[in-house]
C-alpha cells in the first residue's frame, strides 16, 4: 500500500491513501498534537466530504482500537493474569520526550526498570522493539513493569 | 471644562479609563465580527477610525501607550508567525513553489505600484502601496481554512506555500523599503541594502544549521521563564533589527524562525494572549492616525486597486492550483483563499506612514484592506458553500 505525505507550512503533515474498496483517506497530523481524519470525495477528489478532529488522547484511543488488536488481546489478557504488573500507552509528543531519539538513548530500562513491550505506529504495530527503535510524534509505545517504573517510563517518554 | 480636567492628558487613571474602554471596544467589535462571520482585523481598523484624530469620540490621554503597544504589536505579529514555520519548511516551499511565487509577486506587486505612480506618488511611497496589494493575510486566510475545515484538503498546500513565500519575500521587502524611505545618496542606500540583506541571510542561515541547539539552550521549563527569555530577546533582537535598517517585524520574525521545538510550541502558547491584545492595539493606531473625513477621497482608488488585485490574486490561486494538478472546484477554492488582505498590508502602510511619505497611503490602505479582508473572507466561503452545496445534493439524488 502507498502511503503519500505531504508538508503543509505552519501545520503539520498530511498522510493520504487509497483503500481498497477505492475510498481516499487522509490523516492531518498537525503539530500541536491534534489529528484530523479526514475521508475525500468522490465527486470533487480535493476536498473533504467527511472531517473529524481527535485529540492526543482520542486518536490514541482509535489506534488501539483500530491497530494493534493482538497487542490489545494480549494486554487484557496480562491484565487479567500479573498482579503488581503494571501497563501503560504512552503516546510520543510533537517535541519534547523521546520523539526522535532512540530507546537506547532514553535508557529507559536501566533508568526504570520498565520496558517498552511494543510501539504501535499509523496502522502497523513494531513488537519488541530493541535499543535502536527510533520514536517518531504520535507513535504510541507500550509500557510494562512495576507500577513506579511505569510512571517514570512514561514521564521519561513523553517529556 | 470638567471633561477637560477629568481627562487632562498624563494622569494614570484617565489613561487607563480610556485603555479599558479600547479594549473593550475591541472586544464588542470582535464579539459582532464572529458572529457575522468575519475577520475581526477590519472592524479592530474601523474602531481606531472612530476613536482618532477627527472623529466623534477622539483618544487623548492613553495615545502614546498605544503607539508603543502598537509597535509591540508589529513585532508579536511577525514573531508568532515566525515561530509557526520551521526552518526547512521555508527551503522547501521556496525550492518547490518558487514558479507561483514568481507569478504572485509579478502579478500583484505591480498593480499597486502603478496605482502609486498614477496616482503622483514617491518612489517609495509607490513601492510601499505594491507591497500592500502584494501581500495577503495569512492570519484571516489560515482561520478560515481551520473554520472550513479545509486543512486537509488536496489544495491547501498549494495556498500555503504561496503564503511562505510571500512571508520570504517580505523578510527582503521590509529591509529594501527601509532604507528607500531614509532616501539616502545611491551609494549610501547600496551599502545600507547590502547590509540589510546580508543580515538577512546570516539569520537565515543561523535559522537552518543551528536552530534546535540555540532553542535547547533557551528553552526552559518554567513559563514565566521561558516567558520572559522570549520575549526579552525578541524586543532585543527587533530593536536591534530596527536600528540596522533591517526592520523590527523582520527582526522578529527571522528570530521566530530559528525559535523551534518545544520552546517554539510553548512560546507561541505563552505568547498568543500577549499577541492578541497588542495586535489589537496595533490595529486601532493605524486606524487612529487616519483621520475618517480623507477616506471619502481615497475610496474610489482603493476599490478599483481592490479589483484589480483581486482579480491577479485569484488568477494566481487558480494558475498555481492548476499546475499542481488540482481539479476545477479546488481551483476556485485556491482563487479565492488568496483574496484576503490583512495585517502585513497594514505593517506595510504603518511603516510608510511612521516615515510620513505620502498622506494618501494611510487613508487608501485602510479603505484598501477594508474591502478585501471583508470580500476575500466572504468569497471563501461563498466558494466553499456552493461546493458543500453541489455535493449534498449529489449524495441526495444517488440516494434516492
Amino acid at each position: 500500500m502507498e502511503v503519500f505525505e505531504t508538508r503543509l507550512p505552519g501545520i503539520g503533515i498530511r498522510y493520504e491513501f487509497t483503500s481498497s474498496t477505492n475510498d481516499h483517506l487522509g490523516v492531518l497530523v498537525r503539530r500541536d498534537g491534534r489529528r484530523d481524519l479526514v475521508l475525500y470525495d468522490h465527486d470533487d477528489p480535493d476536498s473533504c466530504s467527511f472531517s473529524l478532529e481527535l485529540n492526543a488522547e482520542e486518536s490514541a484511543v482509535l489506534v488501539e482500537m483500530l491497530g494493534g488488536s493482538k497487542v490489545t488481546e494480549r494486554v487484557g489478557d496480562l491484565r487479567h493474569e500479573v498482579e503488581g504488573l503494571s501497563i501503560e500507552w504512552v503516546t510520543m509528543p510533537a517535541t519534547g520526550g523521546l520523539t526522535g531519539r532512540t530507546i537506547g538513548d532514553g535508557g529507559i530500562r536501566s533508568a526504570t526498570g520498565a520496558s517498552v513491550v511494543a510501539v504501535i505506529r499509523g496502522a502497523t504495530s513494531v513488537p519488541g522493539p530493541g535499543p535502536e527503535f527510533l520514536f517518531e510524534t504520535g507513535d504510541v509505545a507500550l509500557v510494562t513493569g512495576s507500577v513506579e517504573g511505569v510512571h517514570a517510563a512514561a514521564r521519561l517518554l513523553a517529556g | 471644562m470638567f471633561g477637560t480636567t477629568l481627562l487632562a492628558a498624563g494622569t494614570s487613571g484617565a489613561v487607563l479609563i480610556e485603555l479599558g474602554a479600547v479594549l473593550l471596544v475591541l472586544a464588542v467589535l470582535g464579539r459582532l465580527a464572529a458572529r457575522a462571520e468575519l475577520p475581526s482585523i477590519p472592524l479592530y481598523l474601523v474602531a481606531g477610525l472612530l476613536l482618532g484624530e477627527g472623529s466623534a469620540i477622539p483618544l487623548d490621554a492613553s495615545t502614546e501607550f498605544i503607539r508603543i503597544g502598537a509597535d509591540l504589536g508589529v513585532v508579536m505579529l511577525l514573531l508568532l508567525l515566525g515561530l509557526e514555520y520551521q526552518p526547512e519548511e521555508l527551503t522547501a516551499g521556496l525550492r518547490a513553489n518558487w514558479k507561483a511565487g514568481l507569478v504572485d509577486l509579478v502579478s500583484s506587486f505591480t498593480p499597486g505600484y502603478l496605482a502609486g505612480v498614477i496616482m503622483g506618488w514617491s518612489q517609495p511611497a509607490a513601492v510601499l502601496l505594491g507591497g500592500i496589494t502584494y501581500i495577503s493575510s495569512s492570519g484571516i486566510i489560515a482561520k478560515l481554512l481551520g473554520e472550513l475545515e479545509r486543512l486537509g484538503n488536496r489544495e491547501t498546500p498549494v495556498i500555503l506555500s504561496i503564503l511562505v513565500i510571500e512571508d520570504i519575500v517580505m523578510a527582503v521587502f521590509l529591509p529594501l523599503t527601509g532604507v528607500l524611505l531614509v532616501g539616502a545618496s545611491p551609494l549610501e542606500g547600496a551599502l545600507s541594502i547590502a547590509v540589510a540583506l546580508l543580515v538577512v541571510a546570516i539569520a537565515f542561515v543561523i535559522a537552518l544549521k543551528w536552530s534546535s541547539p540555540l532553542s535547547r539552550v533557551l528553552h526552559s521549563r518554567s513559563p514565566e521563564l521561558l516567558l520572559l527569555t522570549v520575549l526579552g530577546l525578541t524586543l532585543l533582537v527587533a530593536g536591534l533589527a530596527e536600528e540596522v535598517q533591517v526592520s523590527a517585524a523582520v527582526g522578529a520574525f527571522l528570530l521566530g524562525v530559528m525559535l523551534s521545538g518545544q520552546i517554539a510550541e510553548r512560546g507561541r502558547e505563552l505568547l498568543l494572549p500577549i499577541r492578541d491584545v497588542f495586535g489589537g492595539l496595533f490595529f486601532v493606531f493605524f486606524g487612529l492616525q487616519v483621520d475618517p473625513g480623507t477616506l471619502a477621497p481615497a475610496l474610489l482608488p482603493a476599490l478599483v486597486l481592490a479589483l484589480v488585485t483581486g482579480a491577479t490574486k485569484a488568477g494566481t490561486g487558480w494558475w498555481a492550483a492548476k499546475q499542481a494538478g488540482i481539479g476545477v472546484p479546488g481551483r476556485k477554492r485556491v482563487a479565492a483563499s488568496l483574496i484576503p488582505r490583512g495585517e502585513f498590508s497594514i505593517v506595510i502602510a504603518g511603516i510608510g506612514m511612521a516615515a510620513g511619505v505620502e498622506p494618501d497611503l494611510g487613508p487608501t490602505a485602510a479603505s484598501y484592506v477594508l474591502t478585501l479582508a471583508i470580500v476575500g473572507s466572504l468569497a471563501m466561503r461563498f466558494v466553499h458553500g456552493r461546493g458543500r452545496g453541489s455535493k449534498r445534493s449529489a449524495t441526495a439524488a444517488s440516494g434516492s
